[in-house]
């Protein structure tokens, strides 16, 4: 009589080659179109909302139009002669009623 | 079928795909339907293979916006295909509705015979086969999900811990652990069967 372990090589043996001789199942072509049509009956995916892509798509093409803007801007008020510090000095001067608050300490 | 050239590679149609040309899609769906319907049919009942094939591709699709290009497809692929007859096991356990075959005086004379010093001849005339089928069906049926897919991919099909760790999603320690249990089980299963 063979030993145990033998008889499990064995078996595992006979086993795997069942296993492995599955008749292979051929699917037709109405497969494909059942699988194509549910599918396409979800429609198309998208990745959910994303911030880099975002980003990426919109933010990122609007970055020559902004530099572009900035440029602009500074060259009119430079042309302008509007100095902010300037005006606010002014302001501090003027305004009396902060004056005498300064003076009380 | 959408006209793609042989040459288009994966990563092309994924991005078609993901980027709203759902038809694309098809040209993977042909390309790697016999790959998938070779997994699905190792695993799943034969009645079953169609519709757990076609839950595969569906997954996948939606799956499509996760897929890192550095991978294979291929090997993707395979890994939603295991994990989807995973979880068709999972729910048969489930809903009960296994049909809990078992062995009758048939199947113990053949394992009589076929343990016996003649065993590898008499199976490669190919007349027992449908009887070591039976006897693996009624064993599976006997373990849980887990253990089934362990089972089939460590056991049977010589699948490296590895290997059976990133198809099923798991760590390789948990395969490693579930291998050795299930293996164990399986061993207890037919001790009642193997005449000593």
């Amino acid at each position: 009589m063979k030993p145990l372990h033998h008889k499990y090589e064995a078996l595992k043996k006979i086993l795997r080659k069942a296993y492995f001789e599955k008749e292979h199942v051929e699917i037709g072509e109405q497969w494909q179109v059942n699988t194509m049509r549910r599918i396409r009956g979800l429609g198309p995916i998208t990745s959910g909302p994303n911030f880099l892509v975002f980003f990426e798509r919109f933010v990122w093409r609007l970055t020559p139009a902004t530099c572009l803007l900035i440029i602009v801007g500074a060259i009119i008020f430079l042309k302008l002669g509007f100095f902010p510090d300037y005006d606010v000095l002014t302001l501090f001067i003027n305004d009396t009623e902060e004056l005498s608050l300064a003076q009380l300490f | 079928m959408p006209d793609h050239p042989h040459t288009t590679s994966d990563a092309e149609i994924i991005r078609r795909v993901i980027d709203g040309d759902v038809n694309s899609f098809e040209y993977l769906l042909k390309k790697y339907q016999n790959h998938v319907l070779r997994i699905v049919t190792k695993h799943i009942p034969y009645n079953e293979v169609e519709e757990v094939a076609q839950e595969v591709f569906v997954r996948a699709y939606q799956a499509l916006p996760g897929f890192k290009k550095q991978g294979s497809f291929k090997q993707w692929l395979s890994a939603i295909a295991v994990r989807a007859c995973y979880d068709f096991w999972r729910k048969r356990y489930r809903s009960r509705e296994l049909p809990m075959s078992d062995l009758n005086e048939k199947h113990r004379e053949w394992l009589e015979n076929t343990l016996s010093n003649q065993s590898d001849l008499s199976f490669n005339k190919g007349s027992h086969t449908e009887e070591a089928r039976e006897l693996l069906d009624w064993a599976m049926d006997k373990l849980s999900a887990r253990d089934r897919m362990v089972i089939e991919l460590v056991y049977l099909e010589g699948l490296s811990a590895k290997e059976a760790a990133g198809l099923l999603g798991w760590s390789v320690a948990n395969v490693k652990v579930r291998s050795f249990r299930s293996r164990k089980k399986l061993k207890k299963l037919l001790t009642g069967v193997i005449p000593t």
